[in-house]
């Protein structure tokens, strides 16, 4: 039986869907922007101009580039230990807490988003701990902030990110680490000198996946963003809610997809470079 | 264990409880409960808070509702008060997550069939064609089928926006991934033999596949429909630009709410909702396992 003829249904669809819209979208990117939703007939890179002309098009991508690696980095700090951890537990332990973390993930963004807002509303117990503690000003007000931001970034990023290190860190034998230990290694040095190269290439593939979604992060950025931390998806939505500016919004959303299938090769091209490593070290 | 025995055998031998590798062996114990205590506190914080707020009789300033935590009290009345127009966002979002996991198994099964088993020249590129939707940052699919779906209306005269066709779509389009993917590792954990011993002992292929097949993979299949129902009924970036008023989903709601007169009964909505949720997901590891969501989780891209 042809089993493979049972893709012709599906794989239409998703090429019908994926280039009825993209590429309608992504072909306006070439088309000067009029303003008011119109654009010019001719092609031209009109639009691709203006974002290298406009310094605040490019402060906006070096801004989503520098919130991405900032989480990116303190996420890893955090769930790197948790994940090795989560991974050494008892089976039945560790399946509760990897799925507690993991339905954390499915709570809707905006839920988190207003979660956050009242917890750190203006006259909240939390701001005062941090006011106290000196970390932020008097006058430091959550909503708006790039704090805030990355706060909600973070809460994102922790359960995604905990979800592929675990994986990661399950897939090294506990045996090796015995090993290690039976021929006289101390705790530290087993940490470094097994943990840490083994789970290397997965440690970067998964942070570079996590770097990738962050770039594309919206609903945390609006929220509690409040309009003034500008990422390029809050960009992309405003000219087009705001402006109608759809060519530019297209050029926009064109860097970000660029941006965002490099890394993705990136990621790819790390997996297949780094594998191999660890096996000889295996 | 084993690895522990040398250090066990000298602290036992010097007579004391508590020396030097024990001691450090606890603290490191004891370091790693407070960290995982610590980020499950930071992660659930949100939603502890909304839930807290949604039982707080609350004040009013300037007709936008002030939330506060800690609450300032307790009351069920906001429980009573979700306006309808609140449960039809909740059923909207319901019905639409329903029929987005449907069709992404119709759609789904068949292709994750197709790549696993058959054999035809290729197949690479096919399966990663239906993982490219996934790499899309979720903003470019919305803002991308507000558009595709304008070309549409101006082509056909069937405008998909008014209704919610166009964000159904959408759904489906990052849907169906979900369901290959869930799907596809489970079949590619299933050894064909089963299959060709059905067939050896004359079973039809048909047969085959109903009667030994399709109800090993069926944990799998209800691990994809599950994380596509979580995902169209959780998302709020692809949806904010197809939902046409009268149709919000629930998150658009949240979402609207937060940037113009936050309602009062919203934590209260929230928390009904987080509680669906939760449902789906304890749904989703009796049935399909922990294995299966995690590995299907890896390539969760999201808002």
């Amino acid at each position: 039986m042809r089993w493979g003829l049972l893709v012709i249904s599906p794989l239409l669809l998703t090429t019908i869907l994926l280039s009825g819209s993209l590429f309608i979208f992504l072909s306006s990117s070439f088309h000067e922007d009029l303003g008011l939703g119109l654009l010019k007939e001719e092609y031209s890179l009109y639009n691709f101009r203006q974002i290298l002309v406009y310094p605040s098009y490019l402060e906006s991508f070096f801004l989503t580039l520098r919130l991405s690696l900032y989480v990116c980095i303190f996420t890893l700090i955090i769930t790197w230990p948790l994940s090795y951890i989560l991974s050494r537990l008892p089976p039945k332990l560790s399946m509760l807490f990897v799925g507690l973390i993991l339905a954390s993930t499915f709570i809707s963004l905006p839920i988190k988003a207003l979660g956050l807002i009242i917890l750190f509303g203006t006259d909240s117990f939390a701001l005062d701990v941090l006011r106290s503690l000196g970390l932020v000003d008097q006058d430091f007000r959550f909503v708006g902030s790039l704090f805030g931001v990355g706060v909600g970034y973070t809460h994102l990023a922790i359960g995604l990110m905990v979800m592929m290190m675990f994986s990661v860190m399950q897939a090294i034998p506990k045996s090796l680490e015995d090993a290690a230990r039976i021929h006289g290694a101390s705790w530290g040095r087993t940490i470094w000198r097994v943990i840490v190269p083994l789970s290397l290439p997965g440690t970067i593939s998964a942070s570079l996946m996590l770097f990738n979604l962050l770039t594309g992060a919206f609903v945390s950025a609006t929220l509690l963003g409040g309009g003034k931390i500008l990422t390029l998806p809050v960009l992309i939505q405003q000219s087009i809610i705001l402006f109608n500016e759809y060519g530019i919004a297209a050029a926009l959303a064109a860097v970000l997809l660029v941006t965002v299938f490099a890394l993705n090769l990136l990621s790819v091209f790390a997996a297949s470079r780094l594998t191999p490593t660890t096996k000889v070290i295996a | 264990m084993t690895a522990e025995s040398p250090q066990t055998n000298r602290s036992l031998r010097r007579r004391t409880p508590l020396s030097g590798a024990a001691f450090w062996r606890r603290l490191r114990g004891a370091v790693g409960w407070i960290w995982l205590v610590i980020v499950l506190l930071f992660i659930y914080a949100p939603i502890l808070v909304i839930a807290s707020a949604s039982v707080d009789p609350g004040e009013y300033i300037m007709n936008r509702a002030f939330l506060q935590f800690p609450p300032k009290g307790f009351t069920l009345h906001w429980y009573f008060n979700i306006s309808p127009s609140m449960w039809l966002t909740i059923t909207n979002s319901l019905v639409l997550a329903a029929c987005v996991s449907a069709a992404s198994v119709v759609f789904g099964v068949p292709a994750a069939l197709g790549i696993m088993r058959g054999s035809f020249a290729g197949r690479n590129v096919v399966s990663s064609l239906f993982r490219f939707p996934l790499q899309i940052p979720f903003i470019v699919v919305g803002v991308a089928f507000l558009q595709g779906s304008y070309v549409v209306a101006a082509a056909t005269g069937i405008n998909l926006t008014s209704s919610l066709g166009a964000l159904f779509l959408a759904h489906l389009l990052v849907g169906i991934p979900y369901v290959i993917g869930a799907t596809g590792s489970t079949l590619a954990q299933l050894s064909p033999r089963y299959d060709e011993a059905a067939l050896t002992l004359g079973a039809t292929r048909w047969r085959a596949f109903r009667r030994v097949t399709f109800p090993l993979i069926l944990p799998g299949i209800f691990g994809g429909a599950l994380f596509a129902f979580l995902v169209s009924f959780t998302d709020v970036t692809i949806a904010l630009f197809l939902t046409p008023q009268g149709y919000e989903t629930f998150p658009v709601r949240v979402f609207n709410s937060i940037q113009n007169d936050l309602e009062s009964s919203l934590p209260a909505a929230a928390t009904i909702v987080f509680f669906i949720s939760a449902v789906a997901i304890l749904l989703l590891q009796r049935i399909a396992g922990m294995e299966a969501v995690l590995r299907s989780s890896g390539s969760k891209s999201d808002k």
